[in-house]
């Protein structure tokens, strides 16, 4: 029998174009692009089937529920693959691979290892702490010349409290102590180093002196002085303490207070008894890089970065000319001035560049500034303004008329280390061994602290940890969980993942299945554990509840939470979005959540059903909470609970798979399995962590390349590291920005 | 074109700042008002520096000498004493109080005798003036301050800092003329570079998005137009030329008076471009130990000023010490008087007020009689005189300096020492 449909539509077999075409294209337009009345163009993420239930019961608009059965399947598997799916639309537009400029955070990287080209190469010593000297004498630098150090030592950091000489060596009235080595920045921010101290004492960090305190003066007992860092880098520390005759004792602590956390002693595994060449950051205040896609992207220009541009070109230009004898080892009025420091500006430029210069550029851009009779260091202050505000700086691979060998070096360095090859890499490029070599080069970079740091910085995102500023919560409920709590966390949180992440298997599904949480003295408490008050970091699983990795991480519990109760919408969304690869869109209202006041006796799971029950909240929440009702067991601070209003938890609850099919889990260590064996969840984290590291569209790089790099995924047993192997190797042998 | 090279070669002959950038003043403005405090260590030797007289007839002894063409410019000020009692020795005390007129706090610093101490508990009040200055849109200048030094030292504490921010807030002075010129000029000079290198910066990015598809190409073209509007922009507002400074000048002790004069010709042009107000000059520091070869004497300054008073050679060389600080205010002072104010018709000096100051009265430590002299028409004070109080505390002398701006603040400092208010008959 003949529906009324194809009766209405009169003609043969009713194909899914045809009905669209009569029924949907007046209101979405003849490709989904919209109309007048209906300015959203229709593309999504949707299942062929949720869109054929859908378009059942709600569409046509003016006329619900005549378009049903075969016919809504049919025009829902038209519209799925016409230009509703992500690959319709990859297929219909591709994405390309758009030109960009040095994104912020590249640039300040840029110039800290272009700037590192000139200094001594950082020694390698694996031990942590710092080194301790002591003196028998005020005055250090006097006794380091007659080489009167009575003491040397490694030391795990700087707290000291004595009224007798802290070592039996120092015998002397006035004495000093000096520490010394390097200080590692895990993330990038500003850091606050904290002195504190009943004797003069000075700081410098990265060759800046911090803190001058060297006289006391007053009741001034604790020092404060910020610097700015960037991330997975160590710099230079150097602190001194002198204890003057007529004083009791002498007493100091260092601590500091990294981004994100509180006041604290360094942790000892930041420190280091070898001190690291300087770093030139550079402080010119950028705007910020759109985000829009949800990875920073350097594709477009604007005045306020074109003068910011300037403005660091010239800061770097003055710290170079500050510098010239230690960074290009020659004098300004030494008689070969002029050929050194054209031979340094030259370098500068390879370095700048990423690649050597043609004998044309070598004359534009340095040889002609250094021309007899020209001011030397006005020239090479020419020359470096001209290469710094250079396309062939600012931009990603725009250097040469063809793609090759010194591009793919770039694309390497940027998408494991979001700044320029090293010698190392611009060497292979230039012996022409690099794509041979690809996959070593990439391991070896990735053993590099600044690749750490650029995946550490990615989890943080996709975790979306990276913007909880503090989290504050309901002081009579958590009297417990304030700041210093919320640091530890962040460490607990920082420790799972480097474990996970850079153990030997590296594997994925850890993060999913861990059924541990790194716990110390101060979380124990909170958390039920059984530490010692004063316990540094371990794994704890027992007493905790069933934890599943990253999933119930206290701090992601903590975060995906009002400040009294849980948010099950928030929990929920955050695994659809970042672990299921879901799309929303926003609410239609900006809804505030029911009030527990006013619901008194119903769970937080009934409140949230409750209020998005009706049907205009279903599309997008018959998603979503089901999803965050598997968290119930975990409250506002990410503690284990049985009950709530004095009913027993229920986490049930289940998703449908982009093929329709109903996953059905009782809890969150159920849900990470599932996850832990999901395709989608795979092309999830791989594209978001794709597009972190390259910040290109992924598809851009081939319509089947998410598929691919899924399948190698598995295949390496799940390993995260492998993956970063495949994402830089691929991106860095995709052709860029060309005709 | 004269260069400020050449000006400055011409050191010793009558070298009129080359003036860069200068605004021109409306004729209604208020009058320009200036502070300049120069100061020089180890105190003076009294016979050959205070004139017998008091009043408007007096004679400039050995010391004064070279002020004698400014002599109806100039008041000296005998029997003003610094009081501060407390923690350091008199030279800590006679450098830390002696602007900030408060006491210092207790520290690890310790000096030849007295307990030791730390920095000064409250601003100077050059810094104070600033913050006046600066708070009022008609006389806020780029820098408000700045501070000169002459070989004051690589080292941090009560004897090399006399300006104060605030309490345990020591400013330091800047030493090098090279890097004082690049504080006061290095944005013309960068914007100079510029200048120069923008054509080129168009030419590359053209070369550039010659070779890129169309979409990409759009983005290089929207960069270069940005280049365009920062070169227009500065067509608009061009700095002005940047002095030159003789190079070679460096920390010895040899090169002192070149970095003198170098500092002073910064300064008057500094003052004239109306880049600050206020202004402090200080040679070496508290104990400095200058050795003044160039006039002959080979001992320490530091040194000679602990020799008796019976030590005829000894007072000769420290006389002839002084009068070499004397010179440079008489340079200073002449630099002002031959520099136009812009915008009128008056010199610097007639709206420059300079004081010279020292830590000590003389070498044995007393900070009785602290050597004030003043030169020039900032303040108002009536000049042409030498005025004879009765050890009168030095903070009525801050609190006078005050109300020459204006800024009618009724103690300054240790509150004890200003109860007797501005010191009378000044102006």
């Amino acid at each position: 029998m003949l529906s009324p449909l194809l009766i209405a539509l009169a003609v043969g077999p009713a194909d899914g174009a045809r009905i669209y075409e009569k029924l949907c294209a007046s209101c979405h337009g003849t490709a989904g692009q919209g109309s007048k009345t209906h300015d959203e163009p229709l593309v999504g993420d949707w299942s062929i089937d949720k869109l054929a239930r859908y378009i059942e019961k709600n569409m046509p608009e003016d006329a619900p529920g005549t378009c049903g059965g075969a016919e809504a399947r049919r025009v829902a598997r038209y519209i799925h693959e016409a230009f509703y799916s992500p690959q319709a639309q990859a297929r219909n537009r591709p994405p390309r691979l758009d030109l960009a400029r040095l994104t912020v955070g590249q640039y300040r990287n840029a110039i800290a290892d272009l700037m590192a080209t000139f200094m001594p190469p950082p020694e390698v010593d694996r031990r942590q702490g710092l080194r301790g000297e002591y003196f028998n004498e005020k005055e250090i630098r006097a006794a380091l010349a007659e080489g009167s150090r009575v003491r040397e030592r490694l030391e795990a950091g700087v707290a000291l409290t004595s009224e007798t000489p802290p070592v039996p060596e120092v015998t002397a009235d006035n004495y000093a102590i000096r520490w010394s080595g390097s200080l590692f920045a895990p993330e990038t921010g500003p850091y606050e180093l904290v002195v504190e101290s009943d004797n003069g004492t000075r700081l410098w960090i990265n060759g800046e002196r911090l803190i001058d305190a060297w006289v006391r003066s007053g009741d001034q007992r604790v020092h404060r002085g910020t610097v700015m860092l960037l991330a997975g880098r160590s710099y230079p520390l150097r602190l001194e303490v002198f204890k003057q005759k007529k004083e009791p004792s002498v007493a100091i602590a260092l601590r500091w207070k990294a981004p994100h956390h509180v006041e604290e002693a360094i942790p000892v595994r930041h420190l280091s008894p070898v001190r690291s060449p300087e770093v030139m950051i550079v402080q010119t205040a950028f705007p910020a890089d759109d985000r829009s896609m949800g990875f920073e992207r350097g594709t477009s220009v604007s005045k306020a970065w074109e003068e910011a541009t300037t403005a660091a070109a010239l800061e770097v230009t003055g710290y170079v000319l500050a510098q010239i004898p230690k960074l290009a080892g020659v004098t300004l009025d030494a008689p070969d001035a002029r050929q050194t420091l054209s031979q340094f500006g030259l370098r500068v430029a390879e370095r700048a560049f990423r690649r050597p210069l043609t004998p044309a550029q070598q004359e534009f851009f340095v040889a002609r500034h250094f021309a007899d009779g020209n001011d030397v260091e006005f020239a090479l202050k020419k020359s470096l303004l001209l290469v710094l505000k250079s396309p062939r700086f600012l931009y990603r691979e725009v250097g040469a008329p063809e793609s090759d060998a010194y591009d793919v070096a770039s694309r390497l360095s940027f998408t494991v280390w979001d700044s320029v090859p090293d010698q190392e890499l611009l060497d292979s490029a230039a012996t022409g061994r690099l794509l041979e070599e690809i996959a070593p080069q990439i391991d070896r970079m990735l053993a590099d602290p600044r690749a750490h740091a650029k995946v550490r910085q990615f989890f943080h995102r996709w975790l979306a940890v990276d913007h909880l500023e503090d989290l504050p919560k309901d002081r009579a409920l958590f009297p417990h969980f304030d700041e210093a709590v919320v640091s530890d966390l962040r460490t607990s949180l920082d420790l799972f993942l480097d474990e996970v992440i850079w153990s030997e298997a590296s594997d994925f599904r850890q993060l999913l299945l861990a059924d541990f949480v790194y716990l110390n003295g101060r979380l124990s408490g909170l958390y039920a554990a059984n530490l010692a008050a004063d316990a540094s970091f371990q794994r704890v699983s027992s007493g905790i509840g069933g934890r599943a990795g990253i999933l119930t991480h206290p701090l992601l519990m903590a975060g995906f939470a009002y400040d009294a109760t849980t948010s099950p919408i928030h929990r929920g969304l955050f695994v659809a979005r970042s672990l299921l690869g879901r799309r929303f869109r926003p609410p239609p209202d900006a809804v505030a959540p029911l009030s527990p006041a006013l619901h008194p006796r119903m769970t937080t799971r009934e409140r949230v059903a409750l209020q998005t029950r009706p049907e205009i909240c279903q599309g997008c929440h018959a998603t979503i909470n089901p999803l965050g009702f598997a968290f119930e067991h975990f409250d506002a601070v990410g503690r284990f609970r049985r009950a709530e209003e004095g009913k027993p938890i229920d986490a049930s609850g289940w998703y449908a798979t982009r093929a329709g099919q109903r996953v059905r889990f009782n809890g969150p260590r159920e849900l990470g399995r599932s996850l832990a064996r999901s395709e989608e969840t795979q092309a999830a984290f791989i594209e978001q962590l794709f597009h972190f590291m390259v910040k290109q569209p992924i598809l851009a790089h081939g319509v089947d390349h998410p598929e691919t790099l899924r399948r190698e995924f598995v295949q390496d047993g799940y390993s995260v590291r492998k993956l970063l192997v495949q994402i830089a190797a691929t991106a860095a042998s995709t052709k860029g920005a060309t005709p | 074109m004269t260069t400020r090279r050449d000006l400055l070669r011409g050191i010793g002959c009558a070298a009129t700042p080359f003036l860069t950038g200068l605004a021109f003043a409306s004729p209604g403005q208020a009058r320009k008002q200036r502070l300049i405090v120069m100061f020089s260590p180890n105190g003076i030797v009294p016979s050959t520096f205070w004139p017998d007289e008091v009043g408007e007839t007096f004679t400039l002894k050995t010391i004064l000498e070279p002020l004698a063409p400014f002599r109806d410019r100039t008041l000296i000020l005998r029997g003003v004493s610094n009081k501060m009692a407390g923690d350091g020795d008199g030279h800590m005390r006679g450098m830390g109080c002696l602007l900030t007129g408060i006491e210092l706090f207790r520290g690890n610093l310790q000096g030849g005798s007295m307990t030791p101490a730390g920095w000064a508990k409250g601003p100077s009040i050059d810094q104070q003036l600033k913050n006046f200055l600066q708070s009022r849109p008609e006389t806020r200048t780029r820098f408000g301050s700045l501070e000169f030094g002459v070989q004051v030292g690589d080292r941090a504490d009560v004897w090399t800092r006399m300006v104060y921010g605030g309490p345990n807030s020591p400013i330091a002075p800047i030493s090098d003329p090279y890097q004082m010129l690049n504080k006061l000029y290095g944005r013309a000079k960068d914007q100079r570079a510029l200048t120069s290198i923008l054509d080129d910066v168009r030419a590359d990015l053209a070369a550039v998005g010659s070779r890129l598809g169309v979409e990409d190409r759009r983005l290089l073209e929207e960069h270069a137009t940005f280049v365009r509007e920062m070169e227009r922009q500065m067509q608009v507002t061009p700095e002005g030329p940047t002095p030159d400074l003789p190079t070679g000048v460096k920390s010895r002790n040899e090169d002192l008076p070149r970095a003198s004069r170098m500092q002073i010709d910064l300064m008057v042009n500094a003052l004239a471009n109306d880049f600050a107000r206020v202004a402090t000059l200080q040679y070496t520091r508290s104990v400095g130990q200058a050795r003044m070869t160039w006039i002959g004497v080979d001992r320490a300054h530091h040194d000679l000023s602990h020799k008796s008073e019976k030590d005829a050679q000894a007072q000769a060389d420290l006389t002839k010490i002084n009068r070499w600080f004397c010179g440079e205010l008489a340079y200073l002072v002449k630099s002002l008087a031959e520099t136009r104010e812009p915008g009128s018709d008056r010199s610097l000096l007639d709206g420059t007020t300079v004081v010279w100051a020292n830590e000590l009265g003389q070498g044995n430590h007393t900070r009785d009689n602290i050597p004030f002299v003043l030169v020039g028409g900032g303040l108002g004070f009536r000049t042409g005189r030498s005025l004879h109080y009765q050890r009168v505390p030095h903070n009525r002398l801050l609190l006078s300096l005050a109300h020459g701006f204006g800024h009618h603040i009724e103690r300054f400092g240790n509150p004890e020492m200003c109860v007797d208010g501005p010191l009378a008959d000044l102006t």
